[in-house]
This record gives C-alpha cells, sequence and structure tokens, in this order.
C-alpha cells in the first residue's frame, strides 16, 4: 500500500491553495485513473487533493447552452434527460464508460485531464464544441476543448489549475449528435476506436423536427431513401475521433467535404475516406492499425446516419 | 500518519484509525474483518469489492478511505434484516441459482441492490448494465439476471 | 423412480445462504496467528542467465522473517507430471512466470517492499516461442540437457486403415486450425496457508480441486526437504472456482512450505490478479491438421489428426490433454478409421494446465468446423451429415468405448426445432445458423491409477446425517447433488444432511473434481453408503416393529411399514434405541467407488468412462459485413446428462459452460509477445460481462444411465466444448467466410471477407 496524505478541501480557492503548497501533489475527483496509476506504482504523489467535497461542484446547469460542474459524474450525465435529448453524444459516451460503479464515481473533468487517446468523453466534447472552464492561482480562464488537449496525456493547466466545468453551447433542434464507441466487448472495454459526430442539418427548407418523419427501427437504410426523394443538407458538422491519434483529434478536412452539401450516400463514402485517411492509428495489443483506420470509415458513415436520424426523430433519440 | 474518521457502516456509525493510504477495500477486510466484501482485481475492473456509497455502488478497491467519512456505506454484511431473515435480493440468488463459487456474489448483489433501490422495475437491458462491471465466471449470468428480476418482483419471463 | 422426493428436483445450493451473506470463508479471508505473507519474484525474461541473485539487501528489510532462492530448494527437488519444473529456478529462467526467490514477511506490504530489494543480473538469451520452430534439428533447447524440445511424452491412435479409407472416399477435405491460450479467470485468485506443527506435520490451507493427489504431492516434497514420514493434512477453504486451474500443484505451494519450514511460521499465499494471470497455466494452445471423409452417401469414413501443442517451458496436465483429445477424434460420430498424432513442444512460454475439457475443445473445434467443409463438398445439409454419422447408444467405438446411453439424435432434433435450422440456413443475408455437437467422458475417467471415490456416512441421535466426502466443492454444487442423493435413499429432509467434503483428516480418498466425474462417481460412492445404511438401520427397525426389513420404507424422516402405514416409528427414535439399548451401537457405513471404467493400453484404447455424455449447440449469429463484428442472435445448448438430479444446478453449469465458450470462441485470447504476457488484467483479456449474455437457452435430454446415480451422467465440463466450432459454422452459413483461428475476432472477419469479395471479383472478372 503506497502512502500519501489526502486532503479534502471544500472550496476551489481551497484547493489551488493546497495545490500551490504542497509538493509533490496531485487532484484527485472519481480516483478512477489516479488511484489505479497509484496502485500499479506509475505514479506515487505525497499528497492527493479530493475534488469530491467541493461545494457545488456537481451541478449540470441549462441557459446559454449547457454548463457542466468539474465534480459531475459519468452517471450525472446519464440521468440528465436533456444532455441525452440535445447533447446525444455525450450521453452515448458516459453511458458506455467502464462499468455502474465505475461512472457513478469517475468524472468527466478527469476524463478529459487524463488526456487518454481512449477517453469516451472527449470526441463528444469536441463535436459539441465545448469550452473547458479553468481556475488557477492567477484567475479563471475558458479555453476550447480542442486547445486544451496538448498531446497524449497531456493538457493545457498550468501549476496549480484545475477543471471547473464545461461550457457547451446552445444548439437548435436541427442538430444532433452521436458516439460510437467500437469495443470487442459490450461493457467494460476501452474503444478500439471511437468517433462522434455532430451535425446540424436542413431539410430542403421544410421545418425539422416532425417525429413522425420515419416510425421505423431500421434508421439509416431508411434515411438513406428518404434521401433520394428530399435534400437533406449539412449546414454545419464536427467529426472527432478516439484512439486514432495521440490525443483525440478533429477531422476538419472531412468536415470541409461535408459541410454545406447535400447529403448523399456517394457523399458519405467520400467523407469515411477522407477521416480514415487522416486518421493516424497504430498496432497495439488492443486493435490493429489496418482495422481501426477500416472502423473509422465504416463508424464515420453511421455516427453521421445515427446523428441525422435524430434529429429527424428527436421523440426516438436515446 | 494515521487519522481517525468517522463513517455509517451497515447502520452503525464507526470509528477507525486509517492510513490516508488505504483503500475503503482494505479498511473493510483487514481492519474491520468484515471480509464479505472480496477482492477479485484491485483495480475496478471485476466489482467483486462492490459496496453501495450513499446510494450508490462503487469498487471499494479504488475507494479512498477518507473519502467515506461521513458517509453511508452498505456492504453485503449489512443486508440482512436484524431478525436475521435474508434480503429479497439474497434469498432470490439463493432461489434461483444465482451462486456458483460465489466469489462474485456479494459485488454482485450489492450492484443489484443499489439498482433495484433507485429503479424499482429494471428492465433486463437495465440489469444487464447495472452489472456489468461485475463479472462471474462461472453463472453465465442467467440465473443472476433471473434472480434480479424476481426479487424486483418482476419474476421470471 | 417416479416418486423420488429430492433427487430431479430444484434444491437450492446448500452454500448459497453462507455466500450470499459474505459468510463464506475463501482463502483470501483465512488468517492465523503469528502468520506471514509471502511473495515471489519472477525472472523477467523469457531465457536468460541468472549471473547474479542478491538477497541480502532484502533481508534486511525490517519484517522480512526469510528469503531462499533455488539454493534453498533440498535434493533438486522438482515437481510436476514430468519432474521437470522446480520450485524455484536457479542458473536460467525459462519462461517469465519462472520463480526465482521467495520472501516471507509480517505484512503483504513488507513481503511486496523486500522483493524490490533483491538485485538480480541477467544474461538475456535467445528464446524460442513458436513450437513449429522449437521442433526443428538445431533449434535452440528450452531445456539444454534434453536432446529435442520434443517431450518424450508420444501421442499415436490407429484404428483401423486411414490410407485405405481415404482411397475410398468420394469426398475428402483436409485443413488446419489453431486455437489460442484462455485461461480460467476464476474470480478468486490462488492462495494458500501453509503451516507445520511442533511434529512437522504439515497442514495446508488450499483451494486444490485435488486434495488427495496434492497431498501425496505434498507428501513426496515433505520427503525430499528431508521431512520423510510426516502428515499432511489439506484443508480446503471455499473455492473461488476452478475450472482445471487447481487441478495440479504450483510452485507457489512448495515455496510457502519452504518458507514455513524455514520461519517455523504460517505462511500464506495469495496471488494478485497480475500473478493470476500470468503465474497460472492456462490451457494449452494448439495447431491441428485434419482431413476427414465420406462415401457418396455421406457416411464417415476416416479421419486424420495432427497436432501439434506448445507446452511452454514446463510440463504439467496441459501435455496429457490428447488422451482427451483421442475421445472425440476416435468417437465423436461414427468413424470406422482413424489417425492421431500429436507432439508437446518446449517453448519458452508459459506451460499449460487442465481447464474445462480438457483438449475437447480445441480437438472439436477441428473436427466440426472439418465437417462442415466435408458436408459443403459432398452437397450435404451439414445437419444431415451430422445426423447421418450420429452416435447411438450400444456402438462401440474405434477406441473401445463402451457407448451405453446416447441422446446425440435428440439433442440434434432439439437445435433443429428451437432454432428453425431449416428456415434460416442458408439464407446467406449477413445471418446464419451453425451447429456442433460433443462427446466428452460423462461416468468417471481412469486417467490415474484409481478413479475412485470414497463416502463415510455417520449417523447421530436426532436423525441427522453427516457425509463425508472425497468430492471437492468448486461452486458447481456437489455438496448438494450429494446431499440430495443421500436424502434421497435415507428417505429424510435434505437439511438433516450435513456434508464435510474440505478436510483429508476425515474425508476419505478422491481422485479430484476433474472430467466431469464428481456427480457420476461421488455420487455413486455416497448412493453406496446411504444404502448400506439403510439397510442396518431397516433391519433394526424391522426387528423392533416385528416386520420384515423388505416390507419397510423410509420417507420424511419416518420407519413404516408399507403395508400398515400406521405402524410407523421415527427415525431418530430407531437411532436412539439402537445407539442407547445395552451393546448399543451407532450407525456409520462407508463406500468406496471405483467405476468399473479402464485405463487406456498401450495402443491407447479401452473404455475410459463408463458413460458419455452427449451435446449439441446450434446458433444463429448476425455477422456485420462492414465492421466483421459477430452477434448471437439465439443459443441453443442442448445436453444429454442421463437424469438431472437438480435441473437447477444442472442449467447454471451448462449456461456457464456456454459463456466460457462463447469467450473462447469470440475474444478471449491470451497475448504472448516474445514470452511476455501483454493483457494480463480484466480490461485487455476479454472475459464476457453480463451484456454479452446472447438469448441461451438450455435444453436438457434425459437418456437414464443405468450405470449413473439415478441415471445421471456428467456435464461439469461439456457446457464448452462446441461452442466455438458451433459459432464458426454459423458465421460461413452467414456471410461465406471461414475462421479457422481462434478466437474469431472482427479482425480476422472482415479480413476474411475482404479476401472473399477480391476472390469473387477476381473470379466474375476472370
Ligand atoms: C475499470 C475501469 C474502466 C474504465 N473504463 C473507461 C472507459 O470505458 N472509457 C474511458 O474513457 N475511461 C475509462 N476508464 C478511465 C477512467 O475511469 C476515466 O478516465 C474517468 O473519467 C476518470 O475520472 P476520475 O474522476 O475518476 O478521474 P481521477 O482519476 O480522479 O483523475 C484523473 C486525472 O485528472 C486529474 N483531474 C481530475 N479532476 C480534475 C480537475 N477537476 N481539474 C484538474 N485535474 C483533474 C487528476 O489529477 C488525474 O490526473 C476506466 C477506468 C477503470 C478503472
Ligand atoms: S476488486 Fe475492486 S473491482 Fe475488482
Ligand atoms: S459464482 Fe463464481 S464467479 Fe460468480
Amino acid at each position: 500500500m503506497t502512502r500519501f496524505e489526502y486532503h479534502k478541501p471544500h472550496t476551489i480557492k481551497e484547493a489551488i491553495g493546497l495545490m500551490e503548497s504542497l509538493e509533490n501533489a496531485k487532484f484527485i475527483a472519481g480516483g478512477t485513473d489516479v488511484m489505479v496509476l497509484i496502485k500499479r506504482k506509475k505514479i506515487a504523489p505525497a499528497h492527493l487533493i479530493s475534488l469530491r467535497n467541493i461545494n457545488d461542484f456537481s451541478s449540470i446547469d441549462i441557459g446559454d447552452g449547457l454548463q457542466i460542474g468539474g465534480g459531475v459524474t459519468h452517471s450525472d450525465i446519464v440521468a440528465n434527460e436533456f444532455i441525452q435529448k440535445r447533447y446525444s453524444a455525450l450521453t452515448d459516451a458516459a453511458g458506455k464508460v467502464g462499468s455502474r460503479q465505475i461512472r457513478n464515481v469517475a468524472t468527466v473533468s478527469g476524463n478529459i485531464c487524463n488526456a487518454a487517446p481512449s477517453a469516451d468523453t472527449a470526441c463528444p466534447l469536441l463535436v459539441l464544441d465545448a469550452d473547458v472552464k479553468i481556475a488557477g492561482p492567477k484567475g479563471e480562464r475558458q479555453i476550447p476543448l480542442d486547445d486544451f488537449f496538448l498531446g497524449a496525456g497531456r493538457v493545457d493547466l498550468g501549476p496549480g489549475e484545475v477543471v471547473t466545468g464545461f461550457h457547451l453551447p446552445p444548439f437548435g433542434l436541427n442538430t444532433g449528435s452521436a458516439y460510437i464507441k467500437h469495443t470487442r466487448r459490450q461493457a467494460m472495454d476501452l474503444p478500439m476506436v471511437g468517433i462522434a459526430v455532430r451535425v446540424t442539418i436542413r431539410i430542403g427548407g421544410s421545418e425539422i423536427g416532425c417525429k413522425d418523419a420515419f416510425c421505423t427501427i431500421d434508421s439509416i437504410s431508411n434515411i438513406l431513401r428518404r434521401l433520394e426523394d428530399e435534400e437533406l443538407r449539412c449546414e454545419d458538422v464536427r467529426i472527432a475521433m478516439g484512439v486514432v491519434a495521440p490525443r483525440p483529434v478533429r477531422t476538419r478536412k472531412a468536415e470541409a467535404a461535408l459541410r454545406g452539401k447535400v447529403i448523399s450516400e456517394a457523399l458519405f463514402e467520400e467523407i469515411a475516406e477522407i477521416a480514415a485517411a487522416e486518421a493516424q492509428p497504430r498496432d497495439s495489443i488492443r486493435g490493429e492499425a489496418w482495422y481501426r483506420r477500416e472502423m473509422v470509415k465504416v463508424l464515420t458513415k453511421r455516427a453521421i446516419l445515427i446523428s441525422v436520424d435524430r434529429v429527424l426523430r428527436p421523440d426516438d433519440m436515446i | 500518519m494515521k487519522r481517525e474518521i468517522t463513517f455509517k457502516l451497515n447502520n452503525e456509525e464507526r470509528k477507525v484509525e486509517v492510513d490516508p493510504g488505504w483503500t475503503l477495500l482494505y479498511v473493510l477486510r483487514e481492519v474491520l474483518e468484515l471480509t464479505g466484501t472480496k477482492e477479485g482485481c484491485g483495480y475496478g475492473e471485476c466489482g467483486a469489492c462492490t459496496v453501495i456509497i450513499d446510494g450508490r455502488s462503487v469498487n471499494s478497491c479504488l475507494y479512498p478511505i477518507l473519502e467515506a467519512e461521513g458517509r453511508a456505506v452498505t456492504t453485503i454484511e449489512g443486508l440482512r434484516a436484524a431478525s436475521g431473515e435474508l434480503h429479497p435480493l439474497q434469498r432470490a440468488f439463493v432461489n434461483e441459482g444465482a451462486v456458483q463459487c460465489g466469489f462474485c456474489t456479494a459485488g454482485m448483489i450489492m450492484s443489484a441492490k443499489a439498482l433495484i433501490d433507485e429503479n424499482e422495475k429494471p428492465t433486463e437491458d437495465d440489469i444487464k448494465d447495472n452489472i456489468a462491471g461485475n463479472l462471474c465466471r462461472c453463472t453465465g449470468y442467467v440465473q443472476i439476471i433471473d434472480a434480479i428480476k424476481t426479487a424486483a418482483g418482476g419474476g421470471r419471463t | 423412480m417416479s416418486d423420488l422426493t429430492t433427487v430431479g428436483k430444484k434444491i437450492t445450493k446448500r452454500d448459497a445462504p453462507l455466500k450470499v451473506t459474505g459468510g463464506a470463508l475463501y482463502i483470501q479471508d483465512m488468517k492465523i496467528p503469528g502468520m506471514l505473507y509471502g511473495g515471489i519474484l519472477y525472472g523477467q525474461y523469457a531465457h536468460a542467465k541468472i549471473l547474479k541473485l542478491d538477497t541480502t539487501r532484502a533481508e534486511r528489510l525490517p519484517g522480512v522473517m526469510a528469503v531462499i532462492t533455488a539454493a534453498d530448494v533440498p535434493n533438486d527437488f522438482r515437481f510436476g507430471i514430468m519432474k521437470d519444473n522446480p520450485p524455484l529456478k536457479g542458473g536460467r529462467v525459462r519462461s517469465t512466470r519462472d520463480e526465482i526467490a521467495a520472501v516471507a514477511a509480517v505484512s503483504a506490504e513488507i513481503a511486496a517492499a523486500a522483493l524490490e530489494l533483491i538485485e538480480v543480473e541477467y544474461e538475456e538469451l535467445p528464446g524460442i516461442f513458436d513450437p513449429l520452430e522449437a521442433m526443428k534439428e538445431g533449434a535452440p533447447l528450452v531445456h539444454e540437457e534434453m536432446k529435442s524440445n520434443i517431450l518424450k511424452m508420444p501421442w499415436k491412435l490407429v484404428c483401423g486403415d486411414v490410407e485405405a479409407a481415404k482411397k475410398e472416399s468420394a469426398y475428402v477435405v483436409s485443413d488446419t486450425f489453431r486455437t489460442q491460450w484462455v485461461t480460467h479467470c476464476c474470480l478468486g485468485t490462488s492462495g494458500c496457508i501453509a503451516v507445520f506443527d511442533t511434529g512437522n506435520n504439515l497442514t495446508m490451507y488450499s483451494n486444490t480441486q485435488i486434495p488427495s493427489l496434492a497431498q501425496n504431492d505434498y507428501i513426496e516434497a515433505l520427503a525430499a526437504f528431508g521431512l520423510k514420514g510426516r502428515r499432511v493434512r489439506i484443508i480446503q477453504c471455499t473455492i473461488g472456482g476452478g475450472f482445471g486451474s487447481k487441478l495440479d500443484t504450483y510452485a507457489y505451494e512448495y515455496i510457502a512450505i519452504l518458507l514455513a519450514m524455514k520461519t517455523r511460521k504460517p505462511v500464506k499465499f495469495i496471488f494478485s490478479r497480475e500473478e493470476e494471470f500470468f503465474a497460472t497455466s492456462p490451457r494449452q494452445c494448439s495447431i491441428t491438421k485434419i482431413s476427414q471423409g465420406c462415401d457418396k452417401d455421406g457416411r464417415l469414413t476416416f479421419r486424420e489428426v495432427e497436432m501439434v501443442l506448445d507446452n511452454g517451458a514446463y510440463t504439467s496436465w496441459g501435455a496429457t490433454t490428447p488422451s482427451v483429445m483421442m475421445m472425440p477424434i476416435s468417437s465423436l460420430y461414427k468413424v470406422p478409421n482413424i489417425k492421431y498424432v500429436a507432439q508437446c513442444v518446449y517453448t519458452n512460454n508459459t506451460y499449460s494446465q487442465a481447464m474445462r475439457g480438457y483438449g475437447n475443445p480445441q480437438a472439436t473445434f477441428a473436427i466440426e468446423s472439418s465437417l462442415d467443409q466435408l458436408a459443403e463438398k459432398a452437397g450435404l445439409d451439414p445437419y444431415e451429415l451430422r445426423f447421418r454419422n450420429a452416435n447411438e447408444p450400444g456402438e462401440l467405438t474405434p477406441q473401445n468405448f463402451q457407448i451405453t446411453s446416447c441422446g446425440m439424435k435428440e439433442c440434434m432434433a432439439e437445435v433443429v426445432k428451437r432454432l428453425d435450422w431449416k428456415g434460416k440456413k442458408g439464407n446467406g443475408n449477413g445471418r446464419g445458423v451453425g451447429m456442433a455437437s460433443l462427446i466428452h467422458v460423462g461416468g468417471g475417467a481412469r486417467v490415474y491409477k484409481s478413479d475412485g471415490c470414497g463416502t463415510i456416512i455417520k449417523m447421530d441421535d436426532r436423525g441427522k446425517v453427516d457425509v463425508m466426502t472425497g468430492a471437492t466443492e468448486i461452486g458447481q454444487g456437489s455438496e448438494t447433488v450429494i446431499a440430495q442423493i443421500v436424502a434421497e435413499v435415507l428417505g429424510v429432509n435434505i437439511d438433516d444432511i450435513n456434508v464435510i467434503n474440505n478436510d483429508t483428516d476425515v474425508c476419505p480418498w478422491d481422485v479430484g473434481a476433474h472430467a466431469s466425474r464428481t456427480t457420476f462417481v461421488a455420487g455413486n460412492s455416497a448412493l453406496g453408503a446411504a444404502q448400506k445404511i439403510r439397510e442396518k438401520m431397516l433391519a433394526v427397525a424391522a426387528q423392533n416393529m416385528g416386520e420384515a426389513p423388505a416390507s419397510m420404507d423410509i420417507k420424511n424422516g419416518v420407519v413404516f411399514s408399507m403395508q400398515d402405514k400406521e405402524k410407523s416409528m421415527p427415525l431418530s427414535k430407531v437411532l436412539r434405541k439402537v445407539h442407547y439399548s445395552p451393546g448399543g451401537k451407532m450407525f456409520t457405513a462407508e463406500h468406496f467407488y471405483d467405476p468399473p471404467n479402464e485405463n487406456f493400453n498401450k495402443e491407447f484404447k479401452g473404455n475410459l468412462s463408463v458413460s458419455y455424455a452427449y451435446g449439441v449447440h446450434g446458433v444463429e449469429v448476425e455477422v456485420d459485413r462492414e465492421t466483421g463484428q459477430v452477434k448471437i442472435l439465439n443459443y441453443i445448448a442442448a445436453h444429454d446428462v442421463g437424469k438431472a438430479i437438480n435441473p437447477m444446478l444442472l442449467e447454471g453449469q451448462i449456461y456457464g459452460g456456454g459463456l466460457m465458450g462463447i469467450g473462447y470462441a469470440l475474444g478471449e485470447t491470451m497475448i504472448y509477445e516474445k514470452g511476455h504476457l501483454k493483457n494480463g488484467n480484466f480490461l485487455d483479456y476479454k472475459m464476457p460481462t453480463a451484456k454479452d449474455v446472447p438469448p441461451v437457452q438450455a435444453v436438457i435430454v434425459e437418456t437414464d444411465e443405468q450405470a449413473g446415480p439415478f441415471g445421471a451422467k456428467g456435464i461439469g465440463e461439456p457446457g464448452l466444448v462446441p461452442t466455438a466450432p458451433a459459432i464458426a459454422n454459423a458465421i460461413y452459413d452467414a456471410v461465406g467466410v471461414r475462421i479457422r483461428d481462434l478466437p474469431i475476432t472482427p479482425e480476422k472477419v472482415l479480413r476474411a471477407l475482404q479476401e472473399k469479395a477480391q476472390a469473387d471479383t477476381g473470379r466474375s472478372g476472370a
């Protein structure tokens, strides 16, 4: 058993103060990464500064988009119906992290700060244009998540800085999002590849949100059939990929190829190819590079389709 | 440096002297000698160590003991009624054949309890989702899922 | 048999209440006053010379009570069936799990810290990791004192004339199949506590599933360690999963003994999960070349199998799995001509052991996959081909197995009906069905000189029964089944029966919980003892009540006359009467049952088991052509069990086996790179979770095995035997690709689909 001192501040200010004053200290939230690293003797902090007892740290607030507190767990996300409907990709991801027990304590902040290429909530937050809210000895700042990731396991956090939450902008009813986690098992698994997509669409000028647009479950083929009779134009899109680079990344070329275009099957193929070309997967015991690249293709298409489907069938969005 | 903390364990206030480096699992098993909670991996990957803290299932092997301070912890030992009668989940596990070697059982039951406490009528998918972090090598899970359904009042489907 | 009161009923597991309340004590939970904690240092390399091993810093750490190395192992003691495995390795390491030093300390924490203080220097040597390479002449030797890496354990079975049959066959197929290492994943890791008394007798708290054989092993070890003639007692704690993993003794147990001898204190070892992954022995991986043929009517003509098995660096039961592989090879379906050769080859990999099915899954994967290929070649529905060649009661197989009861055809019929085989087969729409069958020993297996099990029953004044059995409970429910059998025979309530099955000081001999033999052998043994005691009780009761013993019966703990039900007496009263009369006596009975099966002769022929269990699994899958993922839509596992003594426990064995088989088929694999295990944890080793459970039906077919207790046969292992080939066959039906290499990962399926697409366009282009 390793030795460390454990501190339980109640305010962010206190937490930052402790971090500044203590040598070899580390923040701990749910501890599902930190405790594993300590037990595996990968790190040996002398002090753990817990973020679990910070007042008002675990709230999810709606208004001007979405505010996610720094202490919000994956289970909190899953339980939130508004997120499920309006920021579906995040629910997709949070609901698939580890196990129920892990999700009950593990936080979104911890997932992002740990910055594993496989971090499940990273891709959804990227496509949902999340900003990271940071507080530190020098005050507060807010930066786009894309700028927060610096590399494998590296994030833009200065000494003493702590993530206090995330801000996600509001999206209209013509926006849908999805995250597909490609795994070997149905649970307790890290993604071989993770793909998140957000699309904002416009159907030939008509209003979006008719829940009876499609009523079967077989959404993919139905959408494609529908695409033939009506124009479905992509106004805006984000596509992000996990486990195909040292950090979760957006594939801007693929996004550009879709933005403003009328969605068609042929276009999907093209976008999938572009995304796959942008991916730089590696061979590891968790998956082979060629396969990961293939999956980028397949899952990009599918994630776009699910996102579109969710715009068209808002009541069925799960 | 040892510290004294107080928390509610199976409905009883407990005071324990702990080292901050200890996990809740270690304290339960080695200090309080409540060995019903098992260690199957030590890394959050098997669920054998599952206990309930303030209503939620957690892996006690990754839970820093100092976080337990002031919280309510329930372990398998705390499930039986004062009369000694088995909890409906325990009874269902016995009756449906959900126990083989039994090493996963305590954790499995704690996950199931947290589930049915928050959701009286869980679907089969809810059940699977909530026990997916509890590995069992013996049963193939079928009878475990049946038992949880039975305990939740759904009976066998 | 119709009015059974306990047998055949869904009786809850006897140890379940203790387990659901957290009261069952596993080795992890045991503490003995003064106990020390052990730790093992493993070599860092798959093959290396140890240049320096310095333990002085570890010895100086406060709290460390002993540090031992190979130099502390007396008399060059070695264990394992080939006696090629020293508990601590000196001079050289031959695999990454080689134990080179061990410590005992006052806490687990100090023991771990001490291990880090041991200084070792190595000179790395080239290793050999591919058995095919290791077989070649001039390959580096794993054991330098041996001439070859090929084990002197030649497995060869020849029945009939394969060459002639080949020529006469209308259709012949040949292919090569490979299987991987998988591990038991017992949720409770390995462990033991070794305790010596002042007379140097050893008590071992243990997880073993072979108490009597382990006792032998330890006695032998004690003799080598200078304690010849001392007693060994094994006390089994509640066992957190077996599946074959505890069928042999391991180095850590001998190390615990040595440390306990040295420190004069109890020494406990508990494996961490990492250790459990890399330092216990997995299922053997195999390379199988198989040819099979049939005539134009689809009758099988021959089966020829050549196998190479990676033995790893040392030898345990894994090397003997060909003895069981022979069973399906010679006797799964009617095949007149058989040839089988297998070679086990030393490499610098991990060494293998027994695991549920004991070689049968590997062999059956090849046989049943190949059979589908043969059906296609012969233009037959795979079911049709199987049905035409199905085993039947009364058959004598080429290996001289006497088939008594056999429900293979009934199982097949269940699968066909429940899967809607005819409706689903060959639709080629991404969904497909597949099936595979199994044969396994179901009435003991004479692999050892004795296949016996003893039972002692004693009754007290209140009609309570103590049953002392050699049979080990590893979670499978043997304790309950034995209690049911005894309750049935004695006519007492099952709650009045106490089964004692964990202490070699009181329990009679048993060869172990292996070969699915416990229900059959221990069941028959318990049945015999119960019958003896019943007769004694009836005799005295008859005398007391002025009746003939033959006209008396016992039900619900009451002895009564069958003619005049009014004439009755509680059993407890009978017992007290006898006990407290002048010259009184107490009732005990003892019975040793050794089944009338045969050891193999020199040609590996003989009736290994008194009865054989059969089963057929059918599966419907959906293959995602874009990702290569396989989804199981429906799974039918039909098993001929003879008689279901406890249907609930039986279903538990089938569900548990089935899911283990699905893991074997679709995901589980130990990834070794140059002898190093890369995925020794539950995140990266893909044992199925609750979310991976497909819709599954366990179908029980009863064939009433005459030799079995109440008609029962063994069922512990069969649940996973035919799973992988059934799935592989279904995948072929769904998308036309044949995966020959377990596990069937999405990568392999997708690659095969891509290759098929290329080949198809090539063909249509040409
Ligand atoms: C069994 C198991 C399964 C898992 N499965 C998954 C999975 O499927 N998908 C997945 O993505 N991850 C998975 N993980 C990893 C882990 O659970 C997640 O990354 C989780 O979200 C981490 O959150 P936490 O609160 O536990 O972080 P902690 O472990 O507490 O912290 C992680 C890192 O972030 C820092 N940190 C935490 N909060 C803050 C903050 N507010 N400000 C600044 N720094 C902070 C910590 O100092 C530390 O460096 C798994 C882990 C385990 C043990
Ligand atoms: S012991 Fe905690 S999850 Fe395995
Ligand atoms: S009963 Fe043995 S692991 Fe679940």
